[in-house]
């Protein structure tokens, strides 16, 4: 067993956080009040080389693995989950045009992406459809050569701002078995029929873009299915290991920030005649942020880890994402309470992070369904 | 052509800090690259992407974990990189201009580049000495503080721009081979791309000894003795603002009345 990082790892964390404190750390206040789109630093990321790091290098990308995912994701959510979102989400559906796609369809749509000419978005859910993602309605129907599709997607990352998406659709109704009959077909945003409404007023992860998709008699061409036809949500599982690990750093890099600042503010900040840091109530919340932020790393890494050898983790993947999500909450509520009143407002990241934190425990399946997963796995019963 | 980077890792210090004898305590000590090296780095890797060098080579003394260092080098587009060590570097608390200058003349009469591009200075000792001291033993033509370059390079020629007290600034004409020392500013630093990073684990990094290099070891005796190291008391505390003028002006105003000053 081995706990260290390469060389190149540590290389790659070092950089992305200089990245992340040069470039994103002074206008992450600004985007999240104006709840704008951060162009500029997606256009900084792409002169990095950071879009899509996990794109393989035929097709422009890194060809980095989970592990590597999570140290990226955690560097920049350590300072700005909107932007980190941002920047991690172009390629966000990529991964089944990677594992499903045909080489053309690699070409056509993975390059772009990792050039950073192309931003892209991952279609599932529905006003209707959360959590029970087999209640798809978005319909695409075969018409001679082409798809013809309609229906709603919502809180659709990128949706406003992407120039093509993986979108989850019902071909076939009468398919038996709740699982059968969805396949994953490309939509670009410059298709007649296709609109994006944004979604504003969010909570948290506010510079990231978020919409409703509403398809009207959208047509794409037959060679935009990605993979087998009616196999979608078999194709899609596939990656919740990956996925869910990768929101996992998101709830590491959020506790890491918290975690950071609180530091800071408790050494600078003096009451009574001393630093707040000399208090023991103080120094034993920063002692449990570490102790969580560390036990999250480890079961992140290690989930992460595993992915990349290849290994099925449905409960490993839960529990990082559960967990993680969990003490990124908790730290950004700590963090807060050891600013006071200093973190009640937007001079300091930490109100910033106590919001974001938030929908790490929501979105790429809630802390329940991640809970019911473990325990489906631990008892050995069937789906929830 | 080619062109030699000096590339150094250096100490740089946290906000607050404790001295022992005359030392920063380590534990308040992190290693970075050079930030005027950044630069030179930063100006080879545009002439070699401008078609004007083949090649980018960088040099270090430093220990093997300045290794990291490096690859920040080689991960921003150098193509190879040098490092030498020895046993007899190991306890020297003061490594001088004359020591590396000799160091660095016996790695340049194996790589006889066109061009060696060296930062102004380092930000821990800050000779800003030995770029011109190398010219110097060499015998090549030199230009210290150079904030422009014009990359033609043509008939072995650079034209720089540098900068010279009191905001005067100065062209003039070097004929190569030269040593050229690299001010902040001279361009834009990139971040070392994903892919960089990846292709530097695989790029070749020599590390050499003084034997190597045929230089005698003795040359790590410097003639300068580091005496003392103090924080110099300071007479009046400055004050900063942040924000933009239109909500800082009015602080201002405020704090030169209370001190007295009147218009």
């Amino acid at each position: 067993m081995d706990f260290e990082l390469t060389d190149e790892q540590k290389q790659l964390r070092e950089e992305v956080r200089r990245f992340a404190e040069n470039e994103i750390a002074p206008i992450a206040e600004e985007y999240d009040v104006e709840e704008k789109y951060p162009h500029e630093i997606i256009d900084k990321a792409a002169d990095m080389g950071l879009l899509g790091p996990h794109i393989p290098i035929e097709y422009g990308g890194a060809g980095y693995g989970s592990l590597e995912v999570a140290m990226i994701v955690e560097e920049l959510f350590a300072v700005d989950a909107g932007i980190g979102l941002s920047i991690i989400s172009t390629s966000f559906g990529c991964e089944s045009i990677m594992h499903f796609g045909t080489d053309e369809q690699k070409e056509r749509f993975l390059e772009p992406v990792a050039a950073g000419e192309a931003i892209t978005g991952a279609a599932i859910s529905e006003p209707d459809t959360g959590s029970d993602v087999s209640s798809v309605s978005t319909q695409a129907e075969k018409d001679g050569d082409e798809w013809v599709i309609n229906g709603n997607k919502m809180w659709i990352t990128n949706g406003s701002i992407g120039d093509f998406f993986v979108v989850l659709c019902e071909t076939n109704p009468d398919a038996e078995g709740r699982y059968n009959g969805f396949s994953q077909i490309v939509v670009e945003s410059d298709r007649d029929g296709f609109e994006a409404d944004k979604i504003t007023g969010k909570l948290g992860i506010r510079a990231s873009d978020t919409a409703e998709l509403i398809f009207d008699d959208v047509r794409v061409p037959e060679e935009n299915l990605i993979g087998t036809q009616d196999a979608a949500f078999m194709q899609q599982m596939q990656f919740f290991d990956e996925t869910r690990t990768a929101v996992a750093a998101q709830g590491v890099g959020i506790a890491k920030g918290a975690l950071r600042a609180s530091l800071e503010y408790a050494q600078d900040r003096e009451q009574f005649g001393r630093p707040i840091s000399d208090f023991q109530a103080i120094q034993h919340k920063i002692a449990d942020m570490a102790t969580e932020a560390e036990a999250a790393r480890n079961l992140t890494y290690k989930a992460a880890w595993k992915v990349d050898q290849g290994e099925d983790i449905t409960k490993l993947a839960s529990m990082a994402k559960e967990f993680a999500s969990r003490i990124a909450v908790d730290a950004a509520n700590e963090a807060v309470q050891i600013h006071g009143g200093a973190g009640y407002v937007n001079d300091f990241p930490v109100e910033r992070f106590y919001r974001d934190a938030k929908i790490t425990q929501i979105y790429e399946g809630t802390t329940e369904i991640q809970k019911n997963v473990i325990a489906r796995e631990l008892l050995g019963k069937g789906a929830f | 052509m080619k062109i030699l980077v000096t590339v150094a890792e250096v100490a740089t210090v946290d906000d607050e800090f404790e001295i022992d004898g005359t030392e920063i305590a380590d534990q308040y000590l992190n290693a970075d690259l050079n930030e005027w090296d950044d630069y030179a780095i930063e100006e080879a890797v545009q002439l070699q992407e401008g078609g004007v060098a083949d090649e980018v080579v960088t040099v270090t003394i430093g220990p093997e974990e300045s290794e990291q260092t490096i690859r920040q080098a080689l991960a921003k587009g150098a193509d190879r990189a040098i490092r030498v060590w020895d046993e007899s570097l190991e306890g020297v608390d003061l490594l001088d201009v004359r020591a590396k200058t000799e160091i660095l003349k016996a790695v340049v009469a194996e790589e006889e580049p066109d061009l060696i591009l060296s930062g102004v200075q380092t930000g821990d000792d800050s000779w800003m000495a030995t770029g011109v001291s190398l010219a110097e033993s060499l015998d090549f033509q030199w230009s210290a503080v150079v904030n422009d370059l014009d990359h033609d390079l043509e008939d072995g020629t650079a034209s720089v721009r540098r900068e010279l007290e009191g905001g005067v600034e100065e062209l003039s004409e070097v004929d190569l081979p030269a040593v050229l020392t690299i001010q902040t500013g001279i361009n834009e630093p990139r971040y070392a791309s994903l892919r960089g990073i990846r292709q530097a684990q695989r790029k070749p990094l020599d590390a050499k000894t003084l034997d190597d290099i045929g230089v005698d070891a003795g040359v790590v005796d410097g003639s300068l003795e580091l005496t003392d190291m103090y924080e110099p008391e300071s007479e009046s505390d400055a004050t900063v603002w942040e924000g933009s003028a239109e909500e800082t002006a009015g602080e201002l105003a405020e704090m030169l009345r209370e001190k007295g000053v009147t218009a």
